[in-house]
């Protein structure tokens, strides 16, 4: 017989309050488990696209007081006075001052054309350089060799060929395979690129040569896009290099997508910790008036173990076990349920593409959690307890 | 070693409730040799119980000094009362006052929870204090499993599972039948026998012959032998 059995009985005999209060804590540890994940993959998402979009750089022709748009309906191309890029600029990236970072060059044409009675956004580009420098790129029925999927970055993508993004492919009502006439001239639909969510999905694809032929404008191109080797380096630095080897560019670092993602991330996390605090503060509340009540349905009881001879420091002890015991269980079950609600509710809540993994690291930090937050809220009803008058206790019985 | 076990000095306890005065004790005095065993009585609120708590460690007095066994109760800490009560009092209960959820085993080791001894010792000293109390072949009962006879006779064992040299019982036959309680009043005497000294409020003058000693109280008073010779004859005749 020791203080923890007198703590375990008692949990045994109030098993309905005890369950209580672990749900409480549950619910509470739970959410924040839940959001913590989140959160933390959303920030490794990031990461991830901040790889991508970090170090990339767009050439796009120097041309005063116009903009050239890369994505929108519109690229103005009527223009006296800009010195246009061209295929002989690529070999100046190569030999300029930043030569060293340069990883991936693919130059561009973007044109205006008529699908379907449709104006449409035709990209050409060198399919191979463009889609390995877009790794997310990825084909809606993609080619097999055996099981493995064919990297389309590794396709060869017919002269005739085109390869359109949702919402173009939507608009058009075209599938793989049809045919279809742009300009008189007659192209075939390659595939269908998946859902990117960003304005890349409007954009349909083809051969840099064949768009340049159909577009009247051999040699031409519209922008270079430039993916340097490291996360880290400067690409403003990079970016003045550039402009340096080719004096009729302007070196434009493409950061924007990242920085907007980290906005909606810090929109969440402001929300997620919001809502676990104030899941927490509940189930603060919950133990509170859980343990409030139980300790005065065991008036008598704390009065019999003082008038033996237990110390206010032996009551503390069986109240603090008790509550200990439970809230342990609690953070432990909160992390397992709160991990099964990242994996199933987050990809949803932060339209993250990935799974988001188990973080068992986050146990400790769980049970820790709803073991802190259940003895700081069950101080006062402790205290109560151990301050308790046994002569009173026992008095009225 | 003194033969004092209890000695009281002009205690007075006044309760305050809501505005309230109560005059539980108005000044008593008191002395009991180590062996004893004294019946208190007296009429409903007389200050029996409040005594009892008083001698119990329980309920500091407004005034006055109790020793027990040369100690002087209410100079110690909260805590070394706790301690005190473990080591020297064994309590009895009018309702028993078991732990429901606790076996009749378990109830009896209660009070060694707290010392320092192996989970085995204690088991032992709890079931020879079951036997003591004859109750030897119920040790895993629950209190909801036991009557009420023998529910007392665990709140007996526990008392004395400590070996304390002082049992502080109030009203421990009161809600037994004659017979049971009879029973009960021959085992206090046995252990007394044996060697503890015990103070017992009881409101059954059937119980006094099992005691060596009686002490009267009225409105927070004790009355003194001639008073006492009075009301005990008028008890007689009655
Ligand atoms: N905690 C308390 N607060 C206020 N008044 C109290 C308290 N305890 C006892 N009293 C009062 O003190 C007086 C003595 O009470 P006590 O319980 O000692 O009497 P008693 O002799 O044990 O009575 P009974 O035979 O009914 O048990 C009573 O008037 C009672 O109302
Ligand atoms: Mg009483």
């Amino acid at each position: 017989m020791n203080l923890f059995q007198i703590a375990f009985n008692n949990i045994k005999r109030r098993k309905v309050k005890m369950v209580f209060l672990a749900l409480g804590l549950i619910v509470g540890v739970t959410t924040a488990v839940a959001f913590l994940s989140i959160i933390e993959s959303m920030t490794v998402d990031l990461g991830d696209r901040i790889d991508e979009f970090g170090a990339n750089i767009v050439i796009l022709p120097r041309s005063e007081g116009q903009e050239v748009h890369y994505g929108s309906t519109l690229i103005s191309n009527i223009s006296f006075d800009i010195e246009k890029l061209t295929l002989e600029d690529i070999p100046k990236i190569y030999e300029s001052s930043v030569a060293e970072y340069i990883n991936i060059v693919s130059p561009k044409l973007v044109g205006a054309v008529d699908i379907n009675n449709q104006k449409s956004l035709l990209v050409g580009v060198e399919t191979q350089k463009e889609f390995i420098q877009k790794p997310w790129f990825s084909l809606q029925e993609p080619l097999k060799e055996g099981n493995s999927i064919v990297d389309l970055a590794l396709m060869e993508i017919p002269d005739d060929g085109i390869i359109l993004g949702t919402s173009a492919a939507e608009a058009l009502k075209l599938k793989k395979g049809d045919e279809v006439s742009i300009n008189n001239r007659s192209f075939k639909v390659f595939g269908l690129l998946k859902k990117l969510g960003s304005e890349e999905d409007g954009l349909i694809y083809a051969n840099l040569t064949a768009v340049q032929q159909l577009l009247d404008r051999p040699g031409e191109l519209s922008m270079i896009e430039v993916s340097a080797y490291c996360n880290a380096c400067p690409v403003e630095e990079i970016a003045m290099g550039l402009e340096e080897a080719i004096p009729h560019g302007r070196g434009i670092p493409l950061r924007q997508a990242a920085l907007f993602r980290e906005e909606t991330i810090s929109q969440f996390s402001t929300f997620g910790y919001a809502l676990s605090g104030m899941v927490l503060l509940i189930a603060a509340l919950v133990v509170l008036i859980t343990m409030l009540s139980s300790v005065n349905e065991r008036t008598r009881e704390i009065g019999i173990f003082r008038a033996i001879g237990f110390r206010q420091g032996h009551i503390l002890q069986i109240i603090f076990l008790e509550v200990g015991i439970v809230s342990i269980t609690g953070g432990i079950v909160g992390f397992g349920l709160g991990s099964l609600a990242a994996k199933y509710a987050g990809p949803y809540l932060a339209q993250l593409q990935g799974d988001i993994p188990l973080r068992p690291e986050l146990l400790l930090p769980a049970v820790l959690l709803s073991t802190g937050l259940a003895i700081i809220a069950s101080a006062y009803p402790a205290l109560k307890a151990a301050r308790l008058n046994p002569a009173e206790a026992i008095r009225f019985i | 070693m003194s033969e004092i076990m209890i000695s009281i000095n002009n205690i007075i306890k006044t309760y305050r409730s809501m505005g309230d005065e109560v005059q539980a004790l108005k000044g008593v005095s008191l002395s009991i040799k180590k062996g004893e065993s004294v019946s208190v009585m007296g009429h409903s609120g007389s200050g029996k119980s409040t005594l009892l708590s008083i001698i119990g460690a329980l309920n500091p007095p407004t005034s006055g000094k109790i020793e027990i066994d040369g100690i002087d109760l209410y100079s110690l800490s909260q805590e070394k009362r706790a301690d005190f009560r473990r080591e020297y009092l064994g309590f009895v209960f009018q309702q028993f006052q078991l732990i429901p959820y606790l076996t009749a085993h378990e109830n009896v080791m209660l009070p060694l929870t707290t010392t320092r001894r192996s989970n085995k010792e204690k088991q032992e000293m709890a079931k020879e204090a079951l036997v003591r109390v004859g109750l030897g072949n119920k040790l895993n009962r629950l209190p909801n499993q036991l009557s009420g006879g023998e529910q007392e006779r665990v709140a007996i064992a526990r008392a004395i599972v400590n070996e304390p040299p002082l049992i502080l019982a109030d009203e421990p036959t009161g809600s037994l039948d004659t017979k049971t309680g009879d029973e009960i009043m021959a085992l206090f005497q046995k252990l007394n026998e044996e060697g503890l000294t015990v103070l017992m409020v009881t409101h059954n003058p059937d119980n006094v012959k099992y005691l060596s000693r009686t002490i009267m109280m009225k409105d927070g008073r004790l009355l003194n032998h001639d008073e006492q010779l009075i009301t005990t004859m008028n008890n007689t005749i009655l």
